[in-house]
């Protein structure tokens, strides 16, 4: 059973958010790295890139697969997780914590209310 | 979907599955990384029983054998093993095989899962009179020990001594309390063993063998780890790196082939072929910002195409992104800089030399 914390926001795509004033960080649920398995690369988000909600920012590859990254909400990237980006082995190993991936000023609080809590994405990931 | 005869045994140990040549296999249990480097650093076990098995039978057997495959197989005495070719009358791969022999009238060929039928209507096709095709893959059951360990490890199981069996050679012997075929082979670039039983003995020598390798932390490896190791050393994986629209010439497998023999199918093909030169190469490439897969186009400096990638992954001894794929000659020299793309995005490559990592194995003599 992969795991889920409380107090961040889902996307569909497998995307977290967690909030911390006007700043989203975004990584990729536990669900998401199981499924992709081990994680070898990981690119680099430009910064200041302006995103929209659901845009796809970066890739991300597994010896399996490539996975694109959808930004969770709309804003500007702030800060790139460069640790994750040179060892992206973190992702699978701590995808909620030294795993995350790039951080996003956030430019309109009320697309939160389109994610899911985590109670929400259990539902949507039960299997 | 063919679920190969230890499945609910893997089940048991948390495989996880996909789907490959017909069959539901397991791809890891813990992680490709983890199985990758227990069969680099010390020993790790695959369950490979979706290979095929199929077995030549009867007058003039290795005869056959040496007529149908590329390598030497006439010279070959009991106990030997050839990795070599088949192939069409186009000089086109059908497949690669280990082929065993086993006297003038029996020579087992151990096949790729996907080629099984398909091998066995080619063999069909050219049969001569007298000889008998076998195919046993359904009620074989075959496991990989690879690793610098696993001659240390399998000879807990045996008081035969491992040692006597060299480098593409094998035998039966005593092991896991029955008389079981053994060769000293394998397709991870380690050290290593293949060994060959029917379905009832398999769940209990393999139970066997992961107790026992609790001792030696060892790990049951799916297919994932096969086909990271294989890339590593640059092994051909049938269906990506070579099939019957590339020629063995072209593959680097010329050592494969004996040209010298009075007639093999495909001959006069590849006469041709190495009379007019090859159009193009299996290159090793090093790559740039992220994986390039499988169908991944190649393209020069300026744009034109120059070839395609047939397997792609990241090396977790080198730690870094790495291709294997055909360029049209004379592209290709080490050094040259290459773009590689999908369409959407480019990555960047080097042709650099082969194979990434220098095979491990014990060679003859």
């Amino acid at each position: 059973m992969s795991k889920v914390l409380e107090n961040l926001y889902y996307q569909a795509t497998d995307e977290w958010l967690k909030v911390e004033g006007d700043i989203g960080i975004v990584g990729i649920t536990d669900y998401a790295q199981d499924k992709l398995g081990d994680i070898v690369y990981l690119e680099e988000a430009s910064l200041g890139r302006k995103v929209k909600k659901g845009e796809a920012i970066i890739s991300i590859e597994s010896v399996k697969a490539a996975a694109e990254i959808h930004s969770p909400i709309s804003g500007e990237i702030i800060e790139v997780n460069k640790e994750a980006v040179n060892n992206p082995q973190i992702i699978n190993e701590d995808p909620y914590g030294k795993g995350w991936l790039f951080k996003i000023k956030i430019e309109n609080m009320d697309e939160l209310k389109d994610l899911m809590d985590a109670k929400g994405y259990s539902e949507y990931r039960k299997e | 979907m063919k679920k190969i005869p230890l499945h609910s045994f893997h089940e048991k140990h948390n495989a996880k599955f996909i789907e490959f040549a017909g069959f539901i296999m397991p791809l890891y249990y813990t992680s490709i990384k983890d199985e990758h480097m227990s069969v680099r650093e010390r020993v790790g076990v695959f369950d490979v029983s979706h290979m095929g098995e199929i077995r030549i039978k009867g007058k003039n057997a290795k005869k056959f054998a040496d007529y149908i495959l590329t390598n030497d197989i006439l010279n070959t005495n009991y106990k030997d093993v050839k990795y070599t070719v088949m192939l069409n009358e186009n000089g086109g791969i059908v497949d690669d095989l280990f082929s065993y022999t086993f006297s003038d009238e029996e020579i087992l060929l151990v096949v790729n899962a996907a080629n099984i039928e398909k091998d066995f209507y080619h063999l069909k096709k050219y049969l001569w009179s007298g000889l008998e095709l076998i195919n046993e893959s359904e009620n074989t059951i075959e496991f990989a020990v690879q690793g610098p360990k696993a001659e240390d490890f399998l000879q807990n199981f045996t008081s035969y001594d491992l040692k006597d069996i060299k480098y593409f050679k094998f035998d039966f012997i005593e092991i896991f309390g029955e008389k079981l075929l053994i060769s000293r082979t394998g397709y991870t670039g380690e050290d290593g063993f293949e060994i060959y039983m029917n379905k009832e003995s398999g769940e209990k020598a393999l139970t066997q063998i992961l107790e026992k390798g609790k001792d030696y932390d060892i790990r049951l490896c799916g297919l994932g780890a096969r086909d990271t190791l294989r890339f590593e050393v640059c092994y051909w994986l049938y269906g990506n790196d070579i099939d019957e629209s590339i020629n063995p010439i072209e593959s680097g497998q010329k050592f494969l082939v004996n040209m010298n023999k009075e007639n093999f199918i495909g001959k006069n093909a590849l006469e041709k072929i190495l009379k007019e030169g090859i159009k193009r190469k299996f290159v090793g490439i090093e790559v740039n910002g992220g994986i390039a897969r499988h169908s991944y186009k190649i393209f020069d400096r300026n744009l034109n195409e120059i070839g395609f990638i047939t397997s792609g992954n990241f090396s977790f001894v080198l730690n870094k992104s790495l291709a294997l794929g055909y360029i049209n000659l004379p592209h290709g020299e080490i050094g040259e800089e290459i773009i590689i793309s999908d369409g959407k995005r480019n990555l960047y490559g080097k042709i650099i030399k082969k194979p990434f990592i220098k095979p491990r194995v014990k060679k003859e003599g």
